[in-house]
This record gives C-alpha cells, structure tokens and sequence, in this order.
C-alpha cells in the first residue's frame, strides 16, 4: 500500500481519476421467480483517505464485484478464510452497508432503490444473525424487548396478540417465556444466540444472512444451533445466506455452496457439485483442510503459501496467483472469466479457460 | 433437594432437548439497575459517601427550615462606650481679655507675665509700650499708647502734628512746654498724656485700656456670649470685694446691663437683672471645663455639677444629659487635670461572637448566626450544584450524542467547539463576568441564575466528550446493527438503545463533577463574585476571613463551612467512585 501511496503522487489526474474511478458496467439482471435473492456484479469498495485535505487515495475492494443467485427455500454457504469479505457481502445485501457499484434484488425489487420508508417495510424480511452473541445484544434491555421490540415497531401481529406470538418465538427457538424479563448478561453463549435467532424470525422474514452463527460457539452448541436452524427453515420456508469460514458447517446446511477469495466468488455451484468436485484450486486447498475423524486415513493436503493479499492493492490478474499451487504466466496478466463448467458449476480461473 | 432438582432437570431434558441448559431453580435474576444498587450498598466508601450527602441536605434543607433565624438575620447586643467628653482643669495662668479694636500680641502677653511677677508698671514689646496696673489678686488691666500727636524739634520751635482733630492748640502747646520741660507726662483737659522720645521726635500718646490679665474663667450660660473686657473687669472687682470681706452681694454695671454677684465656694455666680428678675448670666471660677468636640456647649449647671464633683474628689457620676439622655460619666484626675468620660449604652451588631447557647457556631462579621447561614448556604451551594450539573449534562448529552451519533463533519465540528471550550480559562472569565455584574449592580438573584447558566455552559465540554466517545463506540456494537436490521427508527434506536449505554459513565461523571462545581462555586463566592449577600453560600461565609486576625482568632467563622465544603465534595466524590466500581461489570456481583 505504500508503495501505492507513493505511486499516486508521481500519476496525472486522468491517471488517477481512472483509477478511483468505481466501473460500475453490468448486465442487468432479469428477476426469475424461483429465486428470492439475486446479486449481480456486486462491489463494495471502502474508501481510504490521506493527507491533510483527506482526500481519497484508494480503496479497500472488500467486495470486488460478485454475481450469485438464492433460490426460495435453499440455503446458500458462503465460505473463505478471513477477510476475503463474506460478512461484507451479507450486509451489503441488507444494505447495512452501502453498495459501491452492482445489483441486489430482493424478491425482483433492488434494494438500493428503495426509499426510506418502503425500506422499513422491507427490513422484516431480511433479516441477519450476527456472528458474536455477546455483543449483538444491547445489555441493558430485557429479553423479551429485544426480542419483541421490532415486531411492535412493524405490526407483525395485533396487539392482543403479542404476547403469546412472542411466547410461540421464543419456544420455537428453545427459549422459555420466563426468560423475558431476564439481561443478555444471565445467559450462555448458545441462549444467546438463540435470542438472536428469535429476534431475527420474530419478524417473520422470507430471507436470513447467517453471519457465522456459530463460530463463536463450542461444538456442541454448534450442533444444536446448526439443527434448529434447520428445523426453522423447514417450519417457516426460510431462506439463509449463511456465511462461514467452517467447511463442515456449510457442508451440512447448504444447498449451494459460494467460494469467496478476497471479494470474488471463485467458484459457485450445489453443494454435490462442489465437495464431489472441487475445481478452483483455492476451492481445493479449502477442502483438502477439513479434518477428517480417521487418524489412519493419508490426507494430501494442499499447503497455501504466505497469507491473503491486501484487498486494497490485489495482485494484478488472477488474484489468487500469488499463492496459487498451479500458477501459469497468464494467470499473473489476465483477470479469468466465469465459466460454467458443469450445470449450475461456475469457476474463475485459468485452468479452465478450454473448457 | 438435590434429587429434585435432578430430577426436575432430566424432566426438562426428555421434554425438550435443547431446553437442556436452562433451569428454573437458578438465583434470583436482578435486572442490570439492580445489580449495579447491590454492588453500590456493598461498597463501604460509597455508602460513606451517601451518609455524607443525605446529612448535608437534611443539614441544609430540614436545617434551615427548622432553625428560629432568617437566613440574613442580624443580632444585635447592648454595649457600654466611653467615649472621651471633657477635660476639666485649674487654671493657673493668666487669661487675656482684649479689648474690641485692640491688639495684644502673644510677644506681648509674655512681656506682661514677666512684668506681672517683677510688679513693674510698665513693659514693651516690639517696640510699643505698655503699662500695667493691678486692680485685685491676679487681675490686672494693661494699657497701651495710643499716639495722638508728634513733634520735630526745628531749632528752639517743634514742629506739631496732631492725629486727633479733637485736640487743639491749647494742645500744641502744652505738648511743646512739656517737651521743653523734658516732662515724660502732661495733663491737658483731664487726660493725662505721655511724651516719648526719640532723638529729636517727640511723640503724646495717650494710655488706653488694651487688655485685662485674669486668671478666673468665665462660663456664660448662652453660648453666643463671650468676654468683654468692661464686665469682666467689673466682675473681677466686685468679686474681689467679697473675696476681702465686702458686702456678699455686689452689684455692678456694664455696657447699660446691672448685674448682680454672689459667691459660692470660691465661684461667683454673676446674674443680669432685669426689674425683679434674676436671669442667670455667667460662673466665674478657677475651674476650665472645656468639650472635647467642638459642637458641644456645656450648660452652666452642668459645669457646675462637674466642678463640684471634682472638688469632692467623685469618680462616676450620672447626670441627665441636655438631650434627655441619662448619661454615666467617670471623672479620672491626673495632676489637676481631670479627663471626664461619657459611658453609653448602645446597641451595636453582635459580631464574632463566640459560640454559645443562643448561637451554636457564633455570630460573623455581619453579626449574623453563623449556623444558620450554614445551612441557608448549603441549600444555594447544593440547589446551584445540582441545577449547573443538569445543565451540564443536557448540553453535554445532546451535542455529544449528536457528534457521536451522525459522527463525520457534525462530529468535528462539534469537538472543535468543545475544544474551544476547553481552552477557554475559567476562573479568569468567571472573575471577570463577576466584576462586571459587580458593575452592573445586577440582583444577587438574578446573578445567582447567571452563575449557575456560566458555570453550566462553562462545564459541559467534558460530558459531551465523554457521551460522544461512548456513543460512538456503541454506534459501531452489533447490536446498533441488529437494530438497525430489524428496522427500529433513528429515534429509539438512540434513545432506547444508545442512551442507556451511556447512562452509567454519565451518572458516574456527572456525580463526579457535582463536587467540582460546588467547589468551583465555593472559590467563585469566596473571591466575592459568585453568590453576593443577603444570600450565603459556603463560599461567601468563608469570604468572611479576610485579615489575618479573623482567621487565627475566629476560627468558628470558617472552619464549619470548610468543613461542610470537605464533607459534601467528598461525598460526592465517594458516590461517584462508587457508582464507578458499580457499574463497572466486571466487578463481581
């Protein structure tokens, strides 16, 4: 970044001008019925200023311009190690973080075009789970507030109703009635994130971004978080973007599976396709460290070397080059393509470029 | 026990697994507020603190209600004054009458003394003569030359002058024969003249009565009347011829007025009669009784009195005053010098006075009860505290929670003022605004609310950084977010969901700066610019130390209001670390 830093002060204002400049060319998207989310060239870039006057200097491409499609009723996984930018794309669907450039359409609708009040109607059905229960619950509110409070706000159900509706939520998501007037501070870590779960589908939403639910859980509790996840989705049809760094988790909850490697998605496709046949090489070296319970089995495991690149100054070409295993010349000039490999299997890389 | 409660326990797991960590029998649950009261009773310097601030405002509020005195009462005590009123002496000089139109000059008056004593007639100073003649014991009558004719002696001839258009030549001539003669004295028509000579001038005068010596002094009973060289020698005659055996009562005329004498211990009593009447004139005695204020006049009774009291030798005495007022005077002889003394009950503020059954802590400069001033002053000390505090912290709120809230370019602008604020020196200022309603003669009521507005703005920086650096810490929490996600508008997101977060650090500081403003306002009220009389205030009732000596010697002025600035500043403070600790969640329940 440094050395980027320096380059802007040698460069022309055309230069410069073109590179801050966020491209924001995409073929829009036609909204098919079966899927609920479809996201198309998504970019979100975080500014970084310097100097006295501020001004920008770069950015941060947390998101470099993703395209992925939920259908109703499935469960997408979201999985890359950290800071490839998988928490980054769930909110910017939710729009809790503004989009740099691309679409988002919810149900057909972009979300970014909704004004202020037709998005606080939208809100209860997108919903998110956050990854860290502790803080995800404002200590000084009672349970059952935190729970109910938004389903007042928005007129889920009739007032003679809330109550028992919060009760309904409540027991559904493992919780007891008596623990409304309790303080997030009484509770474990799975409690709470059961609370969080509650809040989320207290609202009664089509659509939950999963914001690894269950890292920050012990394994056990993992499970029972993970299976109650499940039945709700079953119960109620939901929808979850669920994001993950766990291959195992994913493995286990979703229907298509998402690769993220510093803000792309280099390979997309069904669960099935993808642990049957990983393509991407980083997809491969992902699969080859899920541990596997079987202390005589010979794993060949794929070692990646050095750590993620800066998102602020990604290598040029294919950004996964610089640790990639099967690296070829052209992989460090052209960035790669999207290229449907089987049925629904998409990949970004050279590797495939014959195919 | 325990088997129930297992047994409720596997009862709950076989209904519904995951329900497995919860329990029912666990410890009461307290909500966060509760929590935090538990842990503040707990803590011994916190309850210290609380013990503190309640006494204080029972001392204040129930005090000062319960207390028989005003807040700005003033006491008064009876005190006896002596003040110096009058000299009383034996005259043993002699006193000068001079004649109206006539000049005795002091060169004079000593020459006279001196002839006096040496029995000569006649004496001279500065060149012009005098003659003395004595009419009794110690009084005598001085005559001076008045010239009314001169001479130059031309050959056998002189050359006469004369300055008197009365005199003629008959005149001339007796002048000339008697200076032929070398006569120092002619007669001419019944007048005796007196030549005097110098080389070859020659001058007639004639004596005139210029002075009377005396060593008797004369009161008169109106003020208006002063000695008269014609009374006073016929007085001192007359009372000469009773003094050697004459008839008792002399009268004589002076200046077409009879008056009659009688003497009386050595003093003669001089009346003007007028037909039958007798009206009371003059004393005449060897006694000065003399004022020492010039705007006193001392009726002749009264002189009286005190000569007959100091011939009796008597120390106190009390007489009825011209003014209806009785008055103790004591009579103190050095020599034959009296200093006489008016003793005078008057009714002066009780200042400094000690503490007794009537005022608990003493009485202050004002002569006010220092205890209920206390009290009266901790009210104001408390109530100003109190009200500068919310202002403190509402502005302090608002502007940080707005910084912290919308952050960006409201955010720096917003610290850059409170960074303003806080190089703004306050004492100088506060000083200064002090002065200026000092000029202003602004109400001490309404000088108190503009203090407490000053102190207010003066004070909120500190609180809205303190809000701002929360808010903006909690803005970015997940749980803000989650708010957000699920769609709860800006409003309570604030107010339900930020503010409360903040409520801890902010009772905390504001319990904190509570002490710091009574303090401030302490120094401001005792350099006399914050809270003015009649209203008291800690500060003010220290205010009263302002030398040396009431400090050292009237330590029950300051010391209880110091006392009561320590212990209320000091609660505060102890309430405040203890609210800290309180709050503070990793301490343990």
């Amino acid at each position: 970044m440094a050395n980027k830093l320096k380059n802007a002060n040698t460069e022309t204002r055309e230069e410069r001008k073109k590179r801050l400049t966020i491209d924001n060319n995409y073929e829009p998207l036609v909204h098919e019925d079966k899927y609920i989310l479809e996201v198309n060239e998504l970019k979100r870039y975080f500014e970084i200023k310097d100097g006295v006057l501020q001004r920008i200097v770069g950015y941060v491409r947390a998101v470099d311009g993703i395209s992925f499609k939920i259908e109703r009723g499935t469960t997408m996984g979201l999985v890359g190690e950290s800071g490839c930018g998988k928490t980054t794309v769930g909110r910017t669907i939710l729009r809790l973080s503004e989009k740099s450039a691309g679409q988002v359409l919810f149900n057909g609708q972009e979300v970014y075009d909704l004004n202020k009040e037709e998005l606080q109607k939208m809100r209860p059905k997108m919903q998110i789970i956050f990854q860290d229960p502790y803080s995800s619950l404002s200590p000084r509110l009672p349970i059952g507030e935190i729970i109910g409070e938004a389903v007042r706000e928005h007129g889920i159900v009739p007032e003679e109703r809330y109550t028992e509706y919060l009760d309904e939520i409540m027991e559904n998501c493992g919780l007891q009635p008596y623990h409304k007037q309790r303080y997030p501070h009484e509770f474990s870590g799975g409690q709470r994130q059961r609370i969080c779960i509650a809040r989320a589908l207290a609202l009664n939403p089509e659509f939950v971004v999963c914001d690894e639910p269950v890292s920050a859980l012990d394994v056990s509790i993992q499970a029972q978080i993970i299976n109650l996840l499940m039945d709700l989705q079953d119960k109620y049809n939901l929808t979850y973007l669920f994001i993950s760094h766990d291959l195992s988790v994913v493995e286990h909850i979703s229907d298509t599976i998402g690769v993220m490697y510093l803000g792309d998605l280099v390979e997309f496709g069904s669960k099935k396709d993808i642990f049957r046949n990983p393509l991407h090489p980083y997809t491969k070296a992902l699969f080859s460290a899920i541990p596997i319970p079987d202390p005589t089995k010979q794993v060949n495991r794929i070692l990646l070397e050095g750590s993620i690149p800066s998102p602020a100054n990604p290598p040029k070409g294919c950004k996964f080059h610089t640790r990639c295993s099967e690296c070829m010349e052209i992989c460090k000039v052209e960035v790669p393509k999207q290229k449907e490999i089987e049925p629904g299997h998409q990949v970004v890389c050279h590797l495939y470029n014959d195919k | 026990m325990n088997n129930d409660l297992k047994n409720k326990d596997t009862q709950e797991k076989n209904n519904n697994p995951q329900m497995a960590l919860d329990d029912e029998q666990r410890i009461k649950v307290l909500s966060p507020g509760m929590l935090v009261f538990k842990r503040f009773i707990r803590n011994k310097l916190a309850i210290t603190g609380s013990i503190f601030i309640v006494a204080m405002f029972i001392f204040s509020f129930v005090g000062g209600w319960l207390m028989p005195y005003r807040e700005s009462e003033t006491f008064k005590k009876e005190v006896e004054m002596s003040k110096d009123y009058a000299g009383i002496s034996i005259n043993k000089d002699y006193k000068f009458v001079i004649d109206e139109g006539y000049d005795f000059p002091l060169s004079a008056q000593a020459q006279f003394v001196q002839a006096a004593n040496k029995e000569d007639e006649v004496f001279s100073s500065l060149d012009i003569a005098y003659s003395q003649k004595k009419l009794a014991e110690d009084v005598h009558l001085i005559y001076g030359l008045q010239q009314v004719a001169s001479a130059t002696a031309l050959g056998g001839n002189y050359a006469i002058e004369l300055e008197d258009s009365t005199l003629n030549a008959d005149f001339s001539a007796a002048f000339s024969d008697a200076i032929s003669e070398g006569a120092a004295f002619f007669e001419f028509g019944g007048n005796e003249y007196v030549v005097s000579q110098e080389r070859k001038n020659y001058t007639a005068g004639v004596l005139q009565p210029v002075a009377l010596a005396l060593k008797n002094i004369y009161d008169y009973a109106s003020p208006e009347t002063s000695n008269n060289l014609d009374f006073c020698m016929k007085s001192e005659i007359a009372f000469a011829e009773i003094a050697s055996g004459g008839a008792a009562v002399q009268e004589f005329t002076s200046g077409g007025v009879k008056y009659q004498m009688t003497v009386e211990n050595d003093r003669a009593i001089i009346s003007e009669v007028k037909g039958d009447e007798l009206i009371e004139y003059a004393n005449a005695s060897r006694y000065l009784v003399q004022p020492i204020y010039a705007d006193v006049f001392f009726t002749l009774e009264f002189k009286t009195k005190v000569i007959e009291l100091v011939e009796a030798g008597v120390e106190e005495f009390t007489y009825d005053h011209i003014d209806g007022k009785l008055g103790t005077y004591t009579l103190h002889r050095s020599n034959d010098v009296w200093s006489m003394k008016w003793i005078e009950e008057t009714r002066v503020l009780d200042t400094f006075s000690f503490p007794d059954s009537v005022h608990p802590l003493g009485t202050d400069g004002n002569g006010m009860d220092v205890l209920t001033r206390l009290m009266y002053g901790g009210r104001i000390s408390l109530i100003i505290g109190f009200i500068v505090v919310i202002i403190e912290t509402f502005i302090g709120v608002v502007l940080g929670g707005i910084a912290g809230y919308f952050g960006k370019f409201v955010d720096n602008l917003i610290m850059r003022i409170v960074d303003i604020f806080n190089s703004i020196p306050s004492l100088p200022l506060l000083i200064i605004l002090g002065a200026m309603m000092d000029a202003q003669r602004v109400d001490p009521m309404v000088r108190m609310m503009y203090l407490m507005i000053i102190l207010g703005v003066l004070g909120w920086p500190g609180i809205a950084r303190l809000v701002r650096g929360q808010i903006l810490s909690l803005r970015e929490q997940e749980f803000m977010i989650a708010a957000e996600a699920t769609g709860i508008s800006v409003s309570k997101r604030i107010f339900k969901h930020l503010v409360p977060n903040v409520m801890p650090q902010l009772i905390v500081i504001s319990t904190l700066s509570l002490g710091g403003v009574i303090l401030t306002e302490s120094v401001i009220s005792f350099l006399g610019l914050g809270v003015k009389f009649p209203f008291a205030s800690w500060g003010n009732i220290i205010n009263a130390v302002s030398n040396v000596y009431v400090m050292t010697n009237y330590l029950f002025v300051w010391i209880p209001a110091g006392f009561c600035i320590l212990i209320t500043v000091l609660g505060f403070n102890f309430i405040g670390d203890g609210l800290r600790d309180a709050f503070d969640p990793k301490m343990k329940r």
